[in-house]
């Protein structure tokens, strides 16, 4: 890491030295204001793919699971059988840490990840089966003059779809509240629902809450109603805020971010949901009239 | 060729940060001046340097920081650079320990001229008039956000004053006065602002918070030199409620308990250092039944008889977890096992009799650390 910014430093003051005349050279991070290429925003994926017989290897495994998965689907559209009456007061779990697999649903990142921080964490399965998301929040800025502020860590789960890897959308219209099982250390820990839509304007969209955690040995159940999720876009609240749209969430994730250096662990039992009959808010947050031109700009 | 040379001698100048201020100086033709950050300054240094800077002053307090910005203020009626001015100001709030003051926020800010800004025709307005100095508003906005500061209204009449109802910091400002408000009180677990320098009070605090989960938990501070033959002298916090109580009585003597940690509580920014007493887990696994299972439906009507005794067991309280029970919480002034050890003592004089009959486990990771506490919180955030 130190050679790259000693070499690019270098390299800087050579164009300096050599050409002065071509001062104008700008190296600061492109605006693309219109329209944006990259739905991971230039935060690609550089581990190496296998070998090409590897993959094919693998596809072939992957196309059994997608064949059960499929046929799964079609028993359930046949029989036809939805759920008609989603019971006050009864939670249904959608995900937990009790199958040796409940891990593989679960993407972990922190700002180390692309050179951005030194943060590090890790999502555990305890002795107990819970899911325990633990590691450490370094919030120093790294050295590269590139870089403003840093510390956070993130898990979230992969994109809701249906066989054949097809994207679709978790079904939690019908709840109004979700509710976790966790057992925090008295950090508060943020909430994303992602809905990520078909345009690149949609790509980043999330709702967000606030998770407090009291701290200490006991669990705490916290339920939090969907009305309270506000809107944001690459961590932006946006001036004109709309409810969360249920039908559209393709992601979950629980990240800690809180400016506080050190050591953190969230234990997670389960994350479900819920309908009160009796919540009836559908959005908190009041929207004002202001002058034109002022709102979203 | 003459000139190029020179240009060379100033560029490696350019090096010890100023480069902007000779150029103006020598005034040399401006065409190709870009300001972006990427070759003004030396990449490895960040800095905006100014001559009179924040990082030489010895006494570093708010006085000295709002005589700095008086002195700025005084020193010409242009006030040439007083964005620079004000991003060396905000870089070096933390070390002047005023991150947190809205007085010295106001202050900044007046540093900016007032109507001079403001754009008078709709192409201005559009286009963002001054965008340096609306950016460097924004930041300081934005580093008040960072800090929790909320602004007043008297914030709002000076950006008002300086950028008109259309600046782009006005915006900012607007946005942190709908938001900050609405999560300024939401957490069920509020800590006092500013948290105690006392260890001990932060203790107390931190013990309150996890027994917060029962209604009747009693927080008590014992002395460990009054155990006898305690080696430690020290405090320990310590919480019990009478279910609690109850349920240490009814525990089982041949069976051990065990006192557990370190674990860690934040209050805000401050790590506290908890241990517990522990028992294993009381509650039966339930019985699992097929609901779907038909072939074997027992009838009430026939069949009646008491019934098995694992179907009716009293509500368990909250103390009476899966993975155990807990019987007390604490936290004492050095984390040491001997402290504990005298805890252990306290409890058993203070309504745990039995405690001396069962045994008790000591399950400690690293108990030799000390408490971490105020002063390695604030070490380590530099």
């Amino acid at each position: 890491m130190m050679n790259l910014i000693l070499t690019k430093t270098l390299k800087c003051c050579k164009l300096k030295l050599n050409n002065i005349q071509k001062l104008e050279l700008n190296i600061s991070a492109p605006l693309n204001a219109f329209w944006e290429r990259d739905e991971k925003g230039g935060y690609a994926d550089n581990r190496k793919l296998p070998p090409r017989t590897q993959m094919i290897r693998d596809g072939f495994k992957e196309l059994k699971h997608e064949i059960a998965l499929w046929s799964q689907e079609m028993k359930e559209k046949f029989e036809c059988d939805p759920i008609l009456d989603y019971r006050a007061g009864e939670t249904d779990i959608v995900w937990n840490f009790e199958s040796p697999n409940a891990l593989q649903q679960w993407v972990i990142t922190s700002d180390s990840d692309h050179n951005e921080g030194h943060s590090k964490c890790d999502l555990v399965v305890n002795k107990y089966g819970k899911g325990l998301f633990t590691g450490f929040l370094n919030t120093d800025v790294p050295d590269d003059g590139r870089i403003k502020r840093a510390g956070y860590c993130n898990m979230r789960t992969l994109r809701a779809r249906k066989s054949f890897k097809r994207d679709s959308y978790l079904e939690w219209a019908p709840y109004n509240l979700l509710v976790m099982k966790v057992r925090g250390d008295g950090r508060s820990y943020m909430l994303n629902i992602t809905t990520k839509g078909r345009f690149d304007l949609t790509w980043n969209d999330t709702y967000h809450y606030v998770l407090y955690t009291r701290g200490g040995p006991y669990w705490q159940v916290s339920k939090i109603p969907f009305s309270k999720f506000f809107f944001t876009s690459k961590g932006r609240i946006q001036d004109r805020q709309y409810a969360i749209p249920l039908n559209r969430v393709t992601h979950f994730g629980i990240s800690v971010g809180d400016k506080i250096k050190g050591g953190f662990s969230l234990e997670i039992d389960y994350i479900g949901l819920e309908y009160n009959p009796n919540h009836t808010e559908e959005f908190a947050y009041e929207m004002y009239q202001t002058e034109k031109f002022i709102v979203a700009t | 060729m003459i000139r190029k040379s020179a240009l060379l001698g100033i560029l490696n100048y350019c090096k010890y940060g100023m480069l902007h201020k000779l150029l103006v100086i020598n005034n040399f033709p401006q065409t190709h001046f870009h300001t972006s950050t990427g070759h003004r300054k030396d990449p490895v240094s960040k800095d905006i340097v100014i001559y009179e800077n924040f990082e030489s002053i010895e006494n570093k307090s708010k006085k000295t920081y709002l005589e700095m910005i008086k002195i700025f203020e005084t020193r010409g009626t242009h006030r040439t650079g007083h964005v620079e001015f004000i991003y060396s100001a905000l870089k070096n709030m933390k070390e002047f320990n005023v991150e947190k003051d809205l007085e010295v926020y106001k202050a900044l800010i007046d540093v900016l001229p007032k109507g001079k800004f403001i754009p008078t025709n709709m192409f201005q307005a559009e286009f963002m008039h001054y965008p340096k100095q609306q950016q460097c508003a924004i930041d300081l906005l934005e580093q008040m956000e960072d800090n929790a500061v909320l602004p007043d209204k008297e914030v709002e009449t000076m950006l008002l004053n300086i950028f008109g109802k259309r600046g782009y910091p006005l915006r900012k400002l607007w946005r942190i006065m709908y938001w900050m408000p609405k999560f300024k009180n939401l957490s069920p677990w509020p800590v006092p602002q500013p948290l105690p320098n006392d260890t001990l009070e932060l203790a107390k605090l931190a013990v309150a918070r996890i027994g917060s989960v029962d209604i009747q938990t009693q927080i008590s501070v014992f002395q460990s030199k009054d155990i006898p033959e305690a080696l430690e002298d020290t405090w320990i916090v310590s919480a019990q409620s009478p279910t609690q109580c109850r349920l240490l009585s009814e525990h089982d003597v041949s069976q051990p308990i065990y006192v557990e940690g370190r674990f860690r509580i934040w209050m805000k920014n401050v790590p506290i250092t908890y241990f517990i007493l522990r028992g294993d887990a009381k509650i039966a696994p339930r019985s699992v039944v097929d609901l779907d299972d038909v072939s074997n439906i027992s009838v009430p009507f026939f069949s009646y008889g008491i019934p098995p005794k694992q179907d009716i067991v009293p509500v368990p309280s909250v103390h009476e977890q899966e993975d155990g029970v807990i019987f007390a919480v604490c936290v004492t002034g050095t984390s040491g096992r001997d402290s504990l050890l005298s805890w252990i003592r306290h409890l058993e004089k203070n309504g745990n009799p039995n405690l001396a009959s069962i045994p008790v486990v000591f399950t400690l990771k690293s108990p030799e650390k000390d408490l971490a506490n105020i002063e390695t919180a604030v070490a380590t955030e530099k």
